[in-house]
């Protein structure tokens, strides 16, 4: 549906730097990464903004490096909804009608039903000025999608709304996205929103595109020990591995003892990643202490977050776990308590170090 | 709010200090007041003296209102500002959009001088400059005679005056204007399917009207005062700005007096009620 292929484009101080991408037809793409990555200049890249200064830009299958804004059939809804101030709701939404030569009034009967499906008939008359955040949101929306186009860009569109209304408007993406069979490419900072929308994701740091793939892939199995960073593993142990057996190999860490199952040779180094929801936490009983995949350790602070706990431990590292505060009480953790934390073999994440992001 | 009122309380600075603060703040401000009024006294001070002046005798003032030569200076005046104003539109328009979008560069920098360079010459110099252009034998005079068109001590001489010393007026607004139109309005009216231009025609224009009404404003009232630029290339017609000169050379003070009178009457009825339009027109901007 789109490709990039080898992309660089210099703006200002921004850059993509030799991007490569291919969003499929009906993805929910995911564009993540910290401010200042380049996120937003890659969509706009997309929508035609910026003509890269290298390699080539595919859509629908034909390279439309060169291709207008205007033709290129895409809608664009941004952070700051960007509504025209000069128009009225009906107005902006019927915009890209009125454009294509529709006359007013015919313009107006056609999106009535466009602004009944997003909730905002009764607002056809005000003026941009005067909505809320999400109505504003709402209306960029309905007005992206007037034309029917195949392919939504999103830029950061859920970062200006509260809370209550991000919820409606996450079910208003996935009720589009499931419905009309868009393609969506979302650009966001957030990998909550990345974990409740994607079905596929890149993530760029610094105007690379430094992992690309399925969503839980990404998400679960970062390719690098900077997407994992980003991406929030909450524990990323340096070790190296000391024994290998078809692929069940032994790494130390720090002193600790890890199975898991990676391809790495011994000697090689390698990052490990472990969730914190993938940590089994118990008071220790003292038995054990030695059993591969098992730490022990002080609990030195728990920071209560809804109606989950994390659990920060020293266990001769800084080592995060979470579990329900329920279970925290029950279980008597507490700050100070001595506490053992286990994890599954097969919950382990190996990154080779040595080897680029995904081979 | 027992509560709050005593918190705001524990709070607030000691009220000597909070007095002497607002004492301080409402003699900076009255000092401001002061200084300002000098400026503003000016002008009070010299329209009090024309009026009053004026005023005592009716009969000289209205004869010289009346007469055929002020009125159509003044018409003249009027026309050739909004003449200069619409070319200024025309070209000054286009002109200013283009520096507003254009990134930073060497290019833009040398433009932004040009487009400049009209505030900081003396306006004999710019007459002079527009002279030696457009007279008979000037390189745009010369060809544009041929075709019938003069400017030596001819209308358009006078418009082409106006118009080169009133264009960074109206081209700065402008471009002003448009560097406030955030610029992804555009880029989501060209995602809808407008082109460059129907983008600038529905939003980038519409949401600058605002701009483009006041640097129009500017430019004509920089237009219609202008007197040396015009001078040199079209001393002839009168205009307001030479008939007041020709006539305190020639009659006196007491003839220039009421002429310049009535040009202050009409500038003012003028400008009071293109400043009410301007509050009308374009006020979505306040939403960009």
């Amino acid at each position: 549906m789109i490709a990039f292929e080898r992309v660089s484009l210099r703006l200002g101080s921004f850059s993509l730097k030799d991007v490569s991408l291919s969003i499929n037809r009906g993805d929910y793409y995911f564009i993540i990464g910290p401010s200042g990555a380049g996120k937003t200049v890659l969509l706009e890249a997309i929508a035609g903004l910026h003509r890269p200064d290298s390699g080539r830009i595919l859509l629908r299958g034909k390279e439309i490096t060169d291709l207008p804004t205007e033709r290129r059939g895409i809608g664009l809804v941004y952070q700051d909804y960007s509504l025209f101030p000069n128009m009225t709701v009906i107005d902006n939404v019927s915009y890209s009608l009125r454009v294509r030569g529709v006359r007013r009034q015919e313009a107006r009967e056609r999106v009535a039903g466009l602004l009944e499906r997003f909730g905002v008939e009764h607002l056809a008359d005000r003026y941009p000025g005067t909505l809320s955040g999400g109505e504003q949101q709402r209306v960029a929306l309905a007005r992206a999608v007037a034309v029917k186009p195949d392919i939504l860009l999103l830029d950061e569109p859920l970062s200006a709304l509260d809370p209550v209304t991000q919820e409606r408007f996450i079910a208003d993406l996935r009720r589009l996205h499931r419905d009309e069979g868009l393609t969506i490419v979302h650009v966001s900072h957030s990998r909550r929103e990345a974990h409740m929308l994607a079905t596929r994701m890149a993530v760029l740091i610094d105007g690379r595109l430094v992992d690309e793939g399925d969503a839980d892939v990404v998400l679960n199995a970062p390719g690098s020990r900077e997407v994992a960073s980003f991406i929030g593993v909450e524990n990323i142990l340096d070790g190296v591995v000391t024994a290998n057996h078809g692929g069940r190999a032994t790494v130390d860490a720090g002193g600790l003892r890890f199975d898991a199952q990676t391809d790495a040779a011994v000697g090689e180094a390698v990052c490990l990643c472990i969730r914190a929801d993938d940590l089994i936490i118990a008071v220790d009983d003292g038995r054990r202490p030695d059993a591969p995949n098992t730490m022990t350790g002080t609990v030195i602070q728990i920071v209560e977050n809804g109606p989950v706990a994390e659990i920060l431990v020293d266990a001769g590292m800084d080592m995060t776990a979470v579990m329900t505060r329920r279970s925290v009480r029950d279980l008597g953790i507490a700050p100070g308590v001595r506490v053992s934390l286990r994890v599954r073999e097969d919950a382990i994440h190996v990154i080779r170090s040595a080897l680029s992001a995904r081979e | 709010m027992k509560r709050e009122s005593g918190s705001a309380d524990a709070d607030a600075p000691p009220s000597r200090w909070r007095v002497r603060g607002r004492r301080q703040a409402d003699l900076c401000i009255v000092w401001f007041c002061i200084l300002g009024a000098v400026l503003v006294g000016l002008t009070v001070l010299a329209l009090a003296n024309i009026t009053i002046t004026e005023l005592a005798d009716p009969l000289h003032l209205i004869e010289v209102a009346a007469s055929s030569g002020v009125l159509g200076a003044i018409l003249l005046t009027f026309s050739a500002g909004a003449n200069a104003v619409l070319l200024l539109i025309l070209f000054g328009t286009p002109l200013a959009y283009v520096l507003a979008r254009a990134p930073p560069s060497r290019v833009k920098g040398v433009v932004e001088s040009i487009v400049d360079l009209p505030l900081i010459l003396p306006h004999t110099v710019a007459g002079l400059l527009v002279y030696l252009l457009f007279m008979r034998r000037g390189w745009l005079g010369a060809p544009l005679a041929e075709i019938g068109l003069a400017f030596e001590d001819a209308y358009p001489g006078t418009v082409v005056a106006m118009l080169f010393v009133a264009s960074p007026f109206f081209v700065n607004t402008m471009r002003e204007g448009f560097e406030k139109v955030p610029l992804h309005l555009e880029n989501v009216a060209r995602t809808l399917g407008a082109g460059r231009f129907t983008t600038f025609r529905t939003v980038t224009l519409p949401l600058s009207l605002r701009h483009l009404f006041n640097g129009a404003i500017l430019a004509w009232g920089r237009a219609i005062g202008e007197f040396a630029a015009v001078v040199m290339i079209a001393y002839y017609p009168f205009i307001i700005s030479t008939l007041i000169y020709y006539s305190f050379t020639t009659s006196g003070i007491r003839t220039s007096r009421s002429i310049a009178f009535v040009v202050i009457v009409v500038s003012l009825g003028v400008f009071y009620l293109l400043r009410r339009l301007t509050g009308y027109l374009g006020r979505y901007d306040d939403r960009v």
